[in-house]
């Protein structure tokens, strides 16, 4: 049986299986249709009509289910999470296994399909070493709505994450130690920018 | 970190292999689960025979929520009752479509894992209960 307690580490050799027999494009199309529109249907619900109060319901469930180490932030404009241990990668840091190069970019891989049919947009950086942080910010004007025409990308107006500290306060994980100690993949409006 | 929810992207999983490449996808993936991902497992079982099988799925059920699973030894057999199934019972409290094949995956993942070890595994049962059976040497 493949068990839920120790899920991160099939999750993980998934990844790579799919890559090495059907390609890059395979892994990108999983976390999209499998994970996203499928298995995380209960996250849509939530999301798509309620916005931040639905990812506020979310994440207190889902977050503390797997016991990480978070906080989040929000006003009228964002919602933000930093995550200084996340558990995922720290349990494949435990044993030793990295069947798949980036295990973090699944998160993006299938937030971002969930997010662009809720109307936001995505600013996140994560460091490989169990941190990351996100801040996520409806498209545009006339939220929930339509991709904004006027942006070259479809994507947002507000293509600016905040400035560290300036919402979370030190909470704000890149402000922390550790934080800045390797390679960091980062979004900006949920397009990939590194 | 025993996140129920996480029997959701399983099942979500199982079905999209299937949806895309078929009944042989879904086998070759959790045939290479069992070989490649827990290559580990079948070392321990080869080397602790019997009563490292018995630990091991001791120790695995006693981690997954919601389940009634015992494990027993008797010589070189190490049976598992499932009367509830931790997987499938989240599942359907969760209101999910369990995809038809997901029991099938107990029997392919134990076989391909315990092959290396000499150990024949026998599933009989579904549907949220089932008994296991690990077997010394019986055509593995």
């Amino acid at each position: 049986m493949i068990g839920c307690a120790e899920f991160i580490l099939s999750y993980d050799f998934t990844f790579e299986y799919l890559r090495r027999k059907y390609g890059d494009e395979a892994v990108v199309r999983y976390w999209q249709e499998a994970i996203s529109v499928d298995s995380q249907r209960h996250a849509r619900e939530l999301i798509i009509p309620n916005g931040f109060d639905g990812m506020a319901e979310y994440w207190g469930h889902t977050l503390a289910e797997e016991e990480a180490g978070y906080t989040s932030a929000r006003t009228e404009n964002v919602f933000r999470i930093d995550m200084y241990a996340c558990p995922s990668q720290g349990l494949l840091k435990e044993r030793g296994q990295e069947h798949f190069a980036d295990y973090c970019e699944h998160c993006m891989g299938w937030l971002e399909p969930l997010m662009d049919d809720a109307g936001f947009v995505i600013h996140h950086e994560h460091n490989h070493n169990c941190m990351c942080w996100w801040e996520i910010v409806p498209r545009g004007p006339g939220h929930p709505g339509p991709a904004d025409s006027s942006c070259p990308t479809g994507r947002s107006r507000m293509s600016r994450p905040t400035r560290p500290g300036e919402l979370a306060g030190q909470d704000d994980i890149r402000l922390k130690p550790g934080w800045d100690t390797g390679r960091i993949d980062r979004w900006t409006a949920s397009e990939r920018s590194n | 970190m025993a996140a129920p929810d996480f029997y959701l992207a399983i099942n979500a999983t199982f079905r999209w292999i299937h949806d895309n490449w078929g009944e042989a996808g879904l086998m070759d993936y959790w045939q290479a689960l069992g070989r490649e991902h827990y290559a580990d497992v079948t070392e321990r079982f080869r080397q602790g025979g019997m009563e490292a099988v018995r630990a091991y799925w001791q120790a695995f059920f006693d981690e997954e929520p919601g389940g009634d699973v015992s494990v027993e030894r008797d010589g070189d057999t190490v049976t598992i009752t499932v009367r509830t199934c931790p997987a499938i019972k989240h599942l359907c409290e969760h209101g999910r479509e369990i995809m038809p094949l997901y029991c099938r995956h107990c029997q392919v993942v134990s076989a391909a894992m315990c092959e290396g070890a000499g150990i024949s595994v026998d599933v009989q049962g579904g549907g949220g209960s089932c008994v296991q059976v690990f077997k010394k040497g019986c055509g593995a």
